[in-house]
């Protein structure tokens, strides 16, 4: 079972701080995060199932995001952090 | 509209949005809190048809686009339907896709304008969005159908965006048919449906594309924007990139009526209810895009008398503004109420079709649009 933290701005769309979730890539533990939430629906990936561009996946601390993204394998992970990259101006 | 006989200014801004209210005599306003804090709010337009909706086309840099809708005058906002498509994995093709076994990839990028359908059609609403998409609710904004004949026309793979991307920004309903819509895309130009959406066909006629080697395309235009005047559904205004024009038919063939201005680039245009035949433009500097001669400037055009009126002298309010396609608009009252709201986040009013203006002392983020949702005149 994956440990995912979730950061303050997404858990206004639903999710605690802390879920419990078990998924054997990142695309499924989004995927599951979105049926148990659905208005996470498309706040972290668009409509082609990519990662939106400032949102980060950190898979037991090392960023995904901008390498194998939604493909990355959970198996054997145990901690996953989902946040925003730092932006704006 | 509005029953407590409040005027209020909706502006949406790089960073949130506002509600700024007044009263008739609309000297004196009140700026309540910034709602969308930090998100890009493209476009927030009223329901005349259920006074107390607002909508927000709010265009998150984190989460992307969501439609949000108060019952309030922007007070207690909640996410409405936004028209997501499914999945890339999970979509099946539509309708007018090229090849049906592999759905066209398919993004909603900014939303760009909120239109309310007819009074007859009181649970109508349109959305206009990127990538030239448009999209029909018949459930105030619950559930969204895509209109087929432009999404997935059959020239699309030509069409170009502007520069503010692939955005269809301008929807107009013909109030004495809901069946007649227009739209305006970027860099494509307008197009005409007389069946409900069904079919369009492109009226760019008589438009010029200085940027194009073939100077009158029947698409290709990078259109602005277009009013509709009020007390003639067949007289469009447009401000395109290649100048400002005039329709009197349907959009069927432009005249390009900018030329006395000298350079007649804009983004805006609105025409006013109770000023039939005016329309205002914000003039600005092809080169620079903000108002030229460094001063805010909006200049009228008289439709009957085919002229043009500069409304601001030059010392009224020095600088150069930016002024973007949904930064003017105009009350329905009379006299109209002008209001244009600036890249720098100046708020400008005139409560007399442009005689006089006053600046809301209040200063926003670089504004996107300004809608305004007024009681009936007396």
């Amino acid at each position: 079972m994956l440990e995912v933290h979730l950061d303050s701005w997404l858990r206004g769309f639903g999710p605690r701080s802390h879920e419990k979730v078990e998924a054997d890539s990142v695309e499924h533990l989004l995927d599951a995060l979105d049926a148990r939430y659905p208005r996470l629906r498309f706040k972290l990936r668009d409509e082609s199932g990519t990662l939106r561009k400032y949102v980060r996946v950190f898979v037991d601390g090392t960023d995904v995001s901008g390498t194998t993204g939604v493909a990355t394998s959970l198996v054997g992970a145990r901690t996953i952090d989902i946040l925003h990259s730092i932006a704006g101006g | 509209m509005p029953k407590d006989g409040k005027v209020r200014i909706l502006v949406g801004t790089r960073k949130g949005a506002y509600v700024v209210e007044g009263d008739k005599r609309r000297t004196k306003w009140k700026v309540g809190p910034v709602s969308h804090e930090g998100s890009e709010v493209y476009h927030v337009a009223a329901d005349p048809r259920h006074p107390g909706d607002v909508y927000a086309a709010v265009n998150s840099w984190f989460f992307g686009p969501t439609l949000w809708r108060s019952r309030n005058w922007g007070k207690g906002w909640k996410e409405t339907g936004t028209p997501m498509t499914p999945l890339q994995k999970d979509r099946k093709p539509e309708s007018g896709e090229p090849d049906p076994g592999n759905p066209v990839k398919r993004v909603l990028n900014n939303m760009w304008r909120i239109e309310p359908g007819l009074a007859s059609e009181p649970n109508t609403l349109y959305l206009g969005a990127d990538p030239h998409v448009v999209f029909r609710s018949s459930d105030l904004g619950k559930t969204w159908d895509p209109i087929d004949a432009i999404n997935n026309h059959p020239a699309k793979k030509d069409w170009s965006p502007g520069a503010g991307g692939a955005c269809l920004h301008t929807i107009l309903v013909d109030p004495r048919d809901a069946r007649r819509l227009y739209v305006g895309l970027s860099a494509v130009g307008t197009f005409r449906s007389d069946d409900g959406g069904e079919s369009w066909k492109p009226t760019n006629k008589g438009v010029e594309t200085p940027f194009l080697p073939n100077k009158f395309p029947e698409t290709g235009q990078c259109v602005h924007h277009v009013a509709m005047d009020a007390a003639d559904p067949d007289t469009f205004y447009r401000q395109d990139h290649g100048g400002m024009y005039v329709s009197h038919n349907r959009m069927d063939k432009w005249v390009r009526i900018g030329k006395p201005l000298g350079d007649d680039f804009g983004f805006g245009v609105a025409s006013p209810a109770s000023a039939p035949g005016r329309a205002y433009f914000v003039r600005l500097g092809g080169m620079a895009r903000t108002t030229g001669e460094g001063h805010f400037q909006v200049h009228e055009w008289n439709d009957k008398s085919r002229t043009w009126k500069k409304l601001l002298s030059p010392t009224a309010f020095p600088g150069n503004f930016g002024v973007q396609r949904e930064g003017i608009t105009t009350d329905t009252l009379d006299p109209a109420g002008i209001y244009v709201g600036t890249t720098t986040g100046q708020l400008f009013v005139s409560p007399n079709a442009g005689k006089s203006w006053k600046l809301v002392p209040f200063g926003f983020p670089g504004i996107h649009s300004v809608n305004v949702a007024n009681p009936p005149s007396d």
